[in-house]
């Protein structure tokens, strides 16, 4: 496997069989347990922005500099300071953490589920403890980017090598005709995010042990004028807004159902979090 | 004199009659408390070698044209190999060899659990052994895996007898209680995850055989090889320098040894049989998931008439029906108890001993029942255990050797009292409390084992020993031994351990018996080198005369002492005791869990270094902790197979995790046991971490966790059951101020 340095845009550009790497914490691990293969990497770093600057934040800044940033908004830098492990922190970027995979075991295990291809989800009649309660019927994967959700509720939008959009559009619920879970067309490049002014915002996350966990619920709160956007992660294939149908809607399998009550006080909490001056 | 002697030798709990050589020992125990050495904190001896990554592991082995393997192992969870070809590996670059089936037992083709190895492969390279292994032409036939231990036990699928232990009359226990109190509890499987995985070079030299492995028993892997291999004894050397951890899964050679030897003998060359990480997950034993029916009966004053216990031991594809039974038959007085252990046989990983195998599991379900049984009853849960205090083995009346668990509860006190402060700290989201749990276990050891002191000129001492130190400090702590008896300084003892070929048969690693076993031989060698000295004082006219002068006149001259275990006390029963008190915070909305604090005080009897006393105490708590709130091998419900291979879905406790941790230890030595009075503390840290976890928890919220992990989903499932049974009006409430 070769290693390509990039140091533009149109120098990123990959051939048929190259994977784009910026921080590798996601890409290296699959493609040593054979989910990805690749004949070329295209190490992305100097193609893609790092830093803050006022309300734009390049896609390649490390969640470590998020964290320590006092110009991200709370739920933001929450998120990262509550992801992965300082190391990881250090190393996997904004852009990574959006597009990170599942942590759904059959998937990393590569079992032939649905969104490897096959035809079942062995999770929803298997092991699902950990999986997802809305929008599962398909898939009961569970997106496990707690970044994702505290962009969702800021109502980020991002700009790409192609276009922009609003960072709800990056993601996909997989069907029958589609398994994709993000809408970036192939050699698309994340470049950066845009984040609107917020009044105040927060993260909470749920986890099994009290650091470097994925999280079985995060619920990420923004509140601007009369507008609160509430999204969760861990609870669906996609990071989740909350829309009226609210935590009511969802559709647990059967040992998952403990996560809608984490999810309940989370979702509560955020509210309280927010109403306090 | 010499004296071949028949004696008991128990380690985990399992005991059997050995013949063994011993010299008369009769050197009186050392006085009470630190001494000028023993019972002082030393650092480890070989620590900074740890720690600059100067000490040379197994895994650090590179031998002149080493080999590396790769495993072919079975991916389903139960499976038969219908066809295999080999030839196909073989014909890719580097590859040296192949076996599979029909060229050593240890590869099957009945696989019955995921990670059953079918075939191996030895190359130059690791990837090139891999890619040969996944290239191997293999037929399997799925078959139907059996994975639930109640249908395995209904079905008869069990490995060995069901295990039925009485004493009087259960029945009648009951029916004469005031209260009875049951309980179905679970544990699930988790796994050693030594930092160093499981793994050995084989070399051929000659007609011997060189085996460098990381192993808890030096000597038990020298007796397989040589069996498996149709050689004599002394035709095995076995290796061991630097270890990076066992907890019981290291007691034996092991299939990846045989293979590597078996590859080796092919190639001739040296062969490397390692396990990775995910095999680690699959294939290199684990503590088995546990089903615990158990019932208690007691008279208004908290006196027990009666435990009762069902027990499922799911041991998997093979290994062993561990003691789970074993706490509730030795740890209280009570006249009346019955249990039945079944081994269920699965389609799982076969289990290995682990950390105080079945103790850790039944100590839970015990002390958790007995807690629920102190809160119905209104009685102070410290107070129920002294009320069932019992003075020797309840379960044959033989004495303890020594036992202070009631001096343990005494110093838990201020631990204990601390519940009422912390109580009081609870929010209406978070509630707080304190819980206790006892230990009992063994942890006497017991021999053979022997140790060589060699006293040079320049007044230093080597001790020569075919030990292994597992990570445990056991050669700092045989160093201070050797230091205290012959009178000189720590840094001037040196230990020469690891390597069968250079020195005498020593313990296994195993069952908290290192310390109790090598320490006693350690002392009687010097104490034999030290009546040398003292004699050639004598004879020069001055009995005074001090070591170093006495070994200044020997030039090239040495003293050399030989030293011998005894056996155990005769008649009685060796164990070690204690107590832990946990205090935690639970948020009852989302079920999260912190254990904030845990205080441990157990009787082992003298302890040789607090320094490594202190650390083992912290790590077993931390081990514990992982056990009861994290750790968790999971399988797919319908295949089988294994879904947790990586750190990342199996939880090691963070550091984040771990509580802040106080140790003390009774440290009075066993007055009947050996020539130090020391036993073992390996294991008794982890025995009660998880009880008193779940009482305190209790404790905080009168929730009744019932499982292990305690999950977020468990956490809260009983959360919700105790507001039902508040609402219901079911329990009585613990009075203020117990």
């Amino acid at each position: 496997m070769k290693l390509r340095q990039a140091s533009s845009v149109a120098e990123a550009a990959p051939a048929s069989n190259s994977l784009l790497l910026a921080g590798g914490t996601e890409v290296v691990p699959l493609l040593r347990a054979g989910i990805l293969e690749a004949d070329e990497l295209i190490d992305v770093r100097a193609a893609v922005p790092r830093g803050i600057d006022g309300r734009t934040i390049g896609a390649g800044t490390t969640l470590a500099e998020l964290e320590a940033s006092a110009e991200v908004p709370d739920a933001l830098r929450e998120a990262c300071r509550l992801a992965a492990s300082p190391q990881l922190r250090n190393t996997g970027t904004l852009a990574g953490n959006l597009l990170q995979s599942t942590r759904c075991w059959y998937w990393r295990l590569k079992w032939p589920c649905r969104l490897h291809g096959g035809d079942e989800c062995f999770a929803r009649e298997g092991e699902h403890r950990e999986h997802a309660v809305f929008a599962n019927d398909f898939c009961a994967s569970a997106h496990p980017s707690d970044v994702a959700a505290a962009l969702l509720a800021l109502d980020a939008t991002l700009e790409t090598s192609l276009r922009t959009m609003p960072v709800a559009e990056l993601y996909r619920v997989p069907t029958e005709e589609d398994r994709r879970t993000t809408a970036l067309e192939p050699g698309e490049l994340l470049l950066s995010v845009e984040l609107p002014e917020v009044e105040r915002s927060v993260y909470l996350k749920a986890m099994e042990r009290k650091r470097w966990a994925f999280p079985l619920v995060g619920v990420a709160a923004s509140r601007s004028g009369a507008t609160t956007r509430i999204a969760l992660a861990g609870v669906a294939p996609v990071p989740w807004l909350l829309d009226e149908g609210g935590l009511e809607a969802a559709t647990p399998l059967p040992k998952n159902a403990y996560k809608l009550e984490i999810a309940t006080a989370l979702v509560k909490r955020a509210r309280a979090q927010l109403d306090a001056s | 004199m010499a004296r071949l002697i028949r004696t008991e030798k128990e380690v985990e709990g399992r005991y059997e009659e050995v013949w063994i050589v011993v010299e008369e020992d009769a050197l009186e125990q050392w006085p009470e408390g630190p001494l000028r050495v023993v019972g002082r904190p030393a650092t480890r001896a070989d620590g900074p070698l740890r720690a600059r990554g100067e000490a040379t592991y197994t895994a650090d082995l590179r031998l002149n044209g080493m080999l590396h393997t790769a495993v072919l192992r079975s991916p389903h969870a139960h499976a038969r190999v219908e066809r295999i070809d080999l030839a196909p590996a073989l014909a890719l670059p580097g590859v040296h060899a192949a076996i599979g089936p029909d060229d050593l037992d240890v590869l099957v083709t009945e696989c019955g659990f995921e990670g059953a190895p079918v075939a191996a492969v030895c190359a130059d390279t690791l990837a090139q052994a891999q890619a040969a292994v996944a290239a191997i032409d293999v037929e399997l036939t799925v078959l139907e895996p059996l994975l639930d231990p109640d249908e395995a036990v209904a079905r008869g699928a069990l490995l060995g007898e069901p295990r039925v232990r009485t004493r009087g009359d259960a029945e009648r226990g009951l029916a004469e209680a005031d209260v009875v109190v049951s309980g179905e509890f679970r544990t699930s499987p988790v796994l050693h995850n030594s930092m160093e995985t499981h793994q050995a070079v084989v070399q051929w030299v000659g007609d011997s055989v060189d085996v460098y492995i990381s192993t808890q028993f030096i000597w038990g892997v020298r007796e397989e090889v040589a069996e498996k291999l149709g050689l004599p004894q002394d035709k095995v050397r076995v290796v061991c320098d630097y270890m990076g951890g066992g907890f019981g899964s290291k007691n034996s050679p092991d299939d990846h040894t045989f293979i590597a030897a078996e590859l080796a003998k092919r190639t001739g060359r040296p062969v490397k049989c390692a396990l990775t990480r995910r095999e680690e997950h699959l294939a290199a034993g684990n503590r088995n998931a546990t089903i615990q029916r158990l019932t208690v009966g007691a008279k208004e004053d908290g006196t027990l008439t009666a435990l009762v216990g069902e027990y499922v031991n799911a041991v998997g594809w093979g290994g062993w029906s561990s003691p789970v039974e074993g706490p509730m038959h030795l740890l209280y007085t009570c006249p009346n108890v019955r249990s039945t252990t079944h081994a269920a046989k699965l389609n799982a990983p076969p289990m290995k001993a682990f950390r105080a195998p079945g103790f850790v599991e039944g100590t839970f379900g015990l002390e958790a029942l007995l807690d629920e049984l102190a809160s119905k009853l209104g009685v102070d849960p410290l107070e129920l255990r002294r009320r069932n205090h019992t003075e020797q083995d309840p379960s044959d009346d033989r004495p303890f050797s020594g036992k202070n668990l009631l001096e343990c509860y005494r110093r838990a006190e201020p631990h204990w009292e601390r519940r009422h402060e912390v109580r009081a700290r609870s929010t209406d989201v978070v509630k707080r409390g304190v819980g206790m749990a006892s230990q009992i276990w063994y942890g006497g050891g017991g021999p053979p084992s022997y140790a060589w002191v060699r006293v040079g000129s320049d007044g230093r001492a080597t001790v020569v020993t075919a030990m292994q130190d597992i990570g445990t400090g056991t050669k700092t702590a045989m160093a201070q031994i050797a230091a205290e008896e012959l009178g000189v300084p720590l840094e001037h003892v040196t230990v020469s351990a690891g390597d069968s070929s250079r020195g005498p048969y020593a313990s296994i690693s195993a069952g908290s018996s290192t310390t109790p076993s090598m320490g006693p031989a350690v002392r009687a060698a010097a104490a034999d080198a030290r009546r040398q000295i003292e004699e050639i004082a004598e004879q020069r006219g001055d009995p005074d005369m001090p070591l170093a002068d006495v070994v200044a006149l020997l030039e090239d001259g040495q003293i050399l002492g030989k030293g011998a275990r005894g056996p155990n006390p005769a008649g009685m029963q060796v164990l070690t005791f204690g107590v832990q008190v946990a205090e935690v915070a639970v948020d009852v909305e989302t079920g999260e869990i912190w254990v904030d604090r845990v205080a441990a005080v157990h009787d082992v009897g003298r302890v040789i270094n607090p320094l490594g006393a202190a650390s083992q105490i912290e790590g077993g708590i931390i081990q514990g902790v992982g056990h009861t709130l994290s750790e968790e091998r999971l399988h797919d419900p319908r295949s089988g197979q294994i879904l947790t291979t990586s750190f990342e879905s199996y939880r090691l406790p963070t550091i984040a995790d771990v509580p802040e941790i106080v140790s003390e230890l009774v440290d009075v030595p066993d007055r009947h046991l050996t020539n130090l009075g020391s036993k073992g503390l390996g294991e008794p840290p982890i025995v009660p971490t998880a009880a008193a976890i779940a009482n305190a928890i209790r404790d905080a919220t009168g929730a009744d966790v019932r499982r292990l992990p305690i999950s977020r989903e468990e956490m809260l499932r009983a959360l919700r059951e105790a507001e039902q049974r508040q609402r219901e009006g079911e329990r009585r409430e613990a009075p203020a101020g117990v």
